[in-house]
């Protein structure tokens, strides 16, 4: 039961720096590999530099919708809880995004209606967590399925997603946001992702939500004796997933130019590797939405350069056993952080 | 804590029927007057024959819910059914294809039949031992775990089918255990099979040690390690043998549509926990029996076909789901909380 | 100090508390002085933890009344209390490990800026009450890497900056060092120097006489006396005011025990327990007593195979398994400290309860044999007269007392010949209480060896044959039962009197 912090010896001090720096660690590892393996005879990375302008805007671009949906993850899990309708929440903010400009709203408001609709969905599942008081998983398997239902229901019988048809065209504008060129040439999309995990770095460092979040999955108890309302955090927490989950799917639906009601399937998953590979304990309490946001550059660098060297079907397989592994490796890597 | 109550005349305390007694008839009541009322409202639902579609067409759901249930009850998820039904059917074709293929995806390993199912099933434990691995060995949350495993089996699956399915240069018999139809009439062995392993898990749950540990795992974990249960090889095999009659049901239907098809059972390990959970099983552990996962699986089968017979896009699959799951949850909860108020 | 005038801060008066069948706390009234250390003793059961939760707003007085500050005072909740400004620093640690020091320190009172965090006056002032405290704590240090004696000081230095007067501490150095409690003693003697009020509860009488200024004791939720700790004339005096007669409940020397050595346990150490030796007889009853975390409940988990430990245990010559599995499989059942928790299986039935520790028993070719079942749930609930209309009931719907039936009716079950029960009366009415008394003398009648681990005294004079006492994780001293044992060298023993004499 007593533990001596004058025990925590060089060995702890080394697993807590190991936990607070083996992702950047890994991003280097990830960059060199790819640089340095000879890729040049495949499509997608030309002149079989990894390290080439044109690459690394095409992986940024695509990684944008991880990205934006990083952060906030990693903030509803340092509280404890868990998201697994993000996927969903996505999908249907990238439908209902696409029905909008579709029908003639222009980018402003529709991108504003859309954020709004994912605050919804997030207050859905907060509402089922903290007022319904419905276990987390199962609550947001109800609302995954939900949530997939009405987007597959938005869109028309018979298509398989919205986009230009012969009457209604879906306009000029509407994938500039996910890839025109805005800054050192990368779209919209990927800025607002930068921006929204700065401005959660922020809250999590020096917000009183950030503070509370951890207060929450660290000790809850404590939380509630020190008279936190760990009901409205979670609550708020939840409302934060489904507006990133909303932004995702702006700039998926952005990006692909059109309305799919599959494009965020799976994408709880991924949320949840790039939060445990970034060192953030399911137990809740610890986690940084900086090293989210790495992890998630990690696995879209991944993803884009294996496609380069193994046909797409063996990405379901590479996603799982990497989840199994940062799953088990985060658990013994906290573990004897505890232990010290 | 009050002793107070313990002694009033015994006489007068009618025994009450046990809170997993009523809630199990809540979900038979609740199945019934769903089908009637959706009889009312769906020309030719009453019948016979739809009655015996109900069950037969959910077959495969079903027999993955017995032991989704099992570890329900015992306090954890298995999510890695659906993966484990397309990781066993691609196997067992892969395995029995012969090795003369004119391309990659025609040409297998060329075993023997049963050897080919063998060889598939051990696949499927594998999947299982992983389960077990992860969760009991390292004590990693079962949601996460299986999540993972499902997306290996099912990333195996599709590595094998390159994306998509096997389905040539089988032997004739692979089609047979799939197809065979019993006693004379149209309900085929997988059917009577699901309806064996019903039985028997009904059984084992309410008159067998087995039964019975589970339920102490899930009521209280410390206190079944203190009364001597060993729990981590418990759960370990409840793993397995999920994994092994996912197998069965990978191996079956393969057989029953002569191919391997690597997205076959999608969102089937999700069905299998929705029907546990409208069967009144809590996830809280120790609570919640097959039979009624059993008309859970009936309860979803009448909304889905009967939102079918009103026309309604089967898009609508996923939000009835949702609603159903949700109003069991909550239904429960309140019956439970009224009960013993 | 405050000087010569003394001010009352906080008094209760004829407060009384009533649980259904017991009075816990009966009128008791006193006054605690402004600036001081309070001490609070009594015998378990005495009303002591009762009081406290009353204090901290956890429970609601029966009839009588609190005022602090001269104003009434009626919490609702521990946050309620710390407003009235009364803070308690509860034995298990409500800090957040993840967290730094610092914003520990203003954990829920921050101040903030469009949700921003900004700095407080409070901030400074926590700053400042842990610099005072304890300067050698470093605020952005995270919490996880504190011991515990440190993140208590936190806890501390949050109750005194958020401008609590009075602290409640309810055993605050079980789980630490010696070390660790100097340095929490230094604490608490700065606090009253800057006018806190503490209000201190300990089991362990040193620290009573080394740290207090005025001493209240308890006896059977009676007020006995408060007075200046200067006044009493040493351990003697205070444990006899505690006790306050020198006999129990008559034991009679029961003629079974035989002379069969059944369990040998040779230099059992934990990180708690040091080098315990001891043996038990056939038809023994050996009692184990001491305070709470001097290692009794480690002892049984041991025995048990429930925790890994070095040393050895030989149960009727043989070693016994490290497994509970195992335990059970050689005879020995144990009877856990939390019954809720670790003992019962409380959503399921009395009949589905019995017969989990011995399942062969009632089963063949892992089929139960459901006659069986019913025939041994019959035969527990009749001969531990377990008061219940039907086997068939849940066992939460059961009181404490049947509850704790139904636990032994599982050890018995599975015909061990070595109990080992862990506080066996705990939250047990007392008619209950000397039915299971009655219980165990028949089973040890018949031959069984019984370990009781308790630290209630009377218990344990009550019954047993022989006492172990401890203390520290030591095994002290081992003491034959008897018409002439001596209460008040118990007492000195298990509260580190030897101890301080061997020093």
């Amino acid at each position: 039961m007593t533990s001596y912090s004058n025990q925590t010896s060089s060995a702890a001090r080394f697993t807590s720096f190991l936990r607070n720096y083996y992702i950047y660690f890994v991003l280097v590892a990830v960059v060199v590999l790819l640089s340095t393996a000879n890729l040049d005879q495949f499509a997608l990375f030309e002149r079989g530099n990894f390290l080439y302008k044109r690459n690394i805007i095409n992986i940024l671009r695509v990684s944008a919708p991880l990205l934006v949906m990083a952060g906030a993850f990693t903030l509803l899990m340092v509280s404890g809880y868990i998201d697994l309708s993000v996927g969903s929440a996505m999908s249907l903010s990238a439908v209902v995004y696409a029905m909008l400009a579709i029908n003639g709203v222009p980018f402003i408001p529709a991108f504003a209606l859309t954020v709004l609709v994912g605050v919804l969905l997030g207050a859905v599942n907060g509402f089922l967590v903290v007022r319904l008081n419905i276990t987390p998983v199962i609550a947001t398997l109800i609302t995954l399925s939900l949530f997939k239902g009405v987007a597959l229901l938005l869109v028309q019988d018979g298509v398989s997603a919205i986009k230009s048809g012969n009457f209604l065209k879906i306009p000029g504008w509407f994938n500039d946001y996910g890839r025109a060129k805005v800054l050192f040439d990368l779209p919209a999309a990927f800025w607002v992702a930068v921006a929204v995990t700065l401005a959660l770095i922020v809250v999590q460092n020096r917000g009183k939500l950030g503070k509370y979040a951890a207060a929450t999955g660290g000790n809850p108890t404590a939380a509630k004796l020190s008279g936190i309302n760990t009901g409205r955090t979670v609550f708020l927490l939840y409302v934060i997933v489904g507006a990133s989950a909303a932004l995702a799917g702006i700039a998926r639906s952005s990006f692909m130019s059109l309305g799919d009601p599959l494009s965020g399937d799976g994408m709880e998953l991924t949320a949840i590797l790039v939060v445990l590979l970034g060192g953030t304990a399911f137990s809740g309490g610890e986690g940084k939405v900086l090293r989210s946001f790495v992890g998630a550059l990690i696995i879209m660098m991944l993803t884009v350069g294996m496609l380069t060297i193994v046909p797409a079907y063996y990405q379901t397989l590479v996603i799982g056993s990497a989840l199994l592994a940062a799953a088990a490796s985060n658990h013994l890597v906290s573990r004897k952080g505890k232990e010290s | 804590m009050s002793s107070l109550t313990e002694n009033i005349p015994q006489s007068l305390q009618r025994e009450k029927m046990s809170d997993e007694g009523f809630i199990t008839s809540l979900v038979v009541i609740v199945a019934v007057a769903l089908f009637l009322l959706a009889s009312l409202l769906v020309p030719n639902f009453f019948q016979w024959q739809n009655v015996v579609n109900l069950v037969t067409n959910n077959w495969a759901v079903i027999s993955l819910g017995i032991f989704v249930s099992f570890l329900l009850v015992s306090g954890n998820f298995d999510l890695s059914v659906g993966g484990i039904v397309a990781l066993s059917g691609v196997l067992s074709v892969w395995f029995a294809q012969s090795p003369d293929g004119a391309n990659a995806l025609s040409s297998g390993l060329g075993m023997p039949y049963p050897l080919a199912i063998l060889c598939a099933l051990i696949g499927a434990l594998a999947i299982g031992a992983m389960n077990a691995l992860f969760v009991v060995r390292l004590g990693i949350p079962s949601i996460i775990v299986t999540l993972g495993t499902m997306m290996v089996a099912r990333g195996i699956a599709q590595v094998i089918t390159q994306g998509s399915q096997r389905n040539t240069n089988l032997p004739d018999e692979f089609g047979f255990l799939g197809n065979l139809t019993m006693f004379g009439t149209s309900v085929k062995l997988p059917v009577v099979l699901m309806l064996l392993l019903f039985l028997v898990a009904v059984f084992v749950e309410r008159k067998m040690v087995f039964g019975r540990i589970t339920y102490w795992i899930g009521a209280n974990p410390e206190a079944a390690t203190l009364s001597g249960i060993n729990r981590s090889w418990h759960i370990t095999k409840l793993y397995l043998f999920s994994a092994a009659v996912a197998g069965m049901v990978g191996i079956l239907l393969a057989s029953e549509f002569k191919s391997g098809f690597s997205n076959r059972g999608t969102l089937m390990e999700f069905d299998a926990l929705v029907i546990a959970l409208l069967g009144g099983i809590a996830i809280t552990g120790g609570f919640g029996s097959v039979i009624g996962m059993f008309f859970g699986a009936i309860i979803l089968a009448v909304v889905t076909s009967a939102a079918t017979g009103m026309v309604l896009s089967p898009d609508w699959q996923f939000i009835l789901k949702a609603i159903a799951v949700f109003l069991a949850i909550v239904t429960q909860t309140w019956a439970v909380a009224r009960r013993n108020r | 100090m405050t000087g010569p005038q003394t001010h009352t801060v906080l008094s209760v008066s004829g407060l009384t508390k009533d649980y259904p069948g017991v009075r816990a706390v009966d009128d008791v009234s006193f006054a605690i002085e402004g600036g001081t250390v309070h001490c609070l003793v009594g015998e378990n059961g005495a009303g002591k933890s009762t009081l406290v939760k009353m204090l901290t707003g956890a429970l609601d007085p029966t009839s009588g009344s609190m005022s602090v500050n001269g104003n009434e005072y009626t919490p609702n909740s521990p946050q309620d209390a710390r407003k009235g400004g009364v803070a308690t620093l509860f034995q298990e640690l409500h800090v957040v490990d993840e967290l730094t020091v610092l914003e520990n320190l203003t954990l829920g009172m921050e101040r903030s800026w469009f949700g921003f965090l900004v700095k407080s006056e409070l901030e400074e002032r926590a700053v400042k009450t842990l610099a005072a405290i304890e300067p050698s704590i470093d605020p952005s240090a995270r919490v996880s890497r504190l011991s515990v004696a440190q993140k208590q000081i936190i806890e501390i230095a949050r109750a005194a900056s958020s401008g609590a007067n009075i602290i409640i501490m309810d055993e605050p150095t079980a789980a630490l060092s010696e070390r660790e409690v100097e340095r929490l003693f230094g604490v608490i003697r700065r606090l009253r120097e800057n006018d806190v009020t503490v209000i201190y509860i300990s089991h362990k009488l040193d620290e009573i006489f080394e740290l207090g200024d005025n001493v209240t004791v308890l006896r059977d939720g009676k007020h006995i006396v408060t007075k200046p700790l200067a006044d009493v004339d040493g351990r003697s005096e205070l444990i006899e005011m505690m006790i306050g007669r020198t006999v129990f409940q008559s034991y009679s020397p029961r003629g079974t025990v035989g002379n069969k050595v059944v369990l040998k346990a040779q230099g059992l150490t934990t990180s708690l327990l040091k080098d315990v030796s001891f043996d038990i007889k056939e038809g023994e009853i050996v009692g184990f007593y001491g305070l709470v975390g001097a290692g009794k409940t480690e002892i049984a988990r041991a025995l048990y195979g429930a925790d890994s430990f070095e040393g050895a245990v030989d149960f009727k010559g043989k070693p016994v398994g490290r497994t509970p599995t195992a335990a059970i499989a050689s005879g020995i059942a144990l009877v856990p400290e939390e019954r809720r928790t670790q003992g019962l299986f409380t959503n399921l039935t009395i009949r589905e309860n019995i017969p989990v520790m011995n399942l062969p028993r009632v089963s063949r070719g892992g089929v139960f044999k459901a006659a069986d079942v019913q025939d041994a749930a019959h035969q527990y609930v009749e001969q531990l007269s377990i008061a219940t209309s039907s086997i068939e009931k849940h066992t939460e719907k059961l009181s404490g007392g049947n509850q704790q039936k139904v636990v032994f009716a599982k050890c018995l079950f599975s015909n061990a010949e070595l109990l080992l029960l862990d506080e066996p009366t705990r939250g047990v009415d007392v008619g209950a209480k000397s039915e299971i008394y009655d219980i165990i003398k028949d089973l040890a009648d018949q031959g069984n060896a019984v370990a009781v681990f308790s630290s209630e005294l009377e218990e344990i004079l009550g019954i047993c044959d022989r006492v172990f006492l401890m203390f520290d994780g030591h095994l002290q001293e081992e003491i034959p039962n008897g018409p002439d044992v001596d209460i008040s060298h118990i007492l000195n023993v298990v509260t580190g009197g030897q101890e301080s004499v061997a020093q």
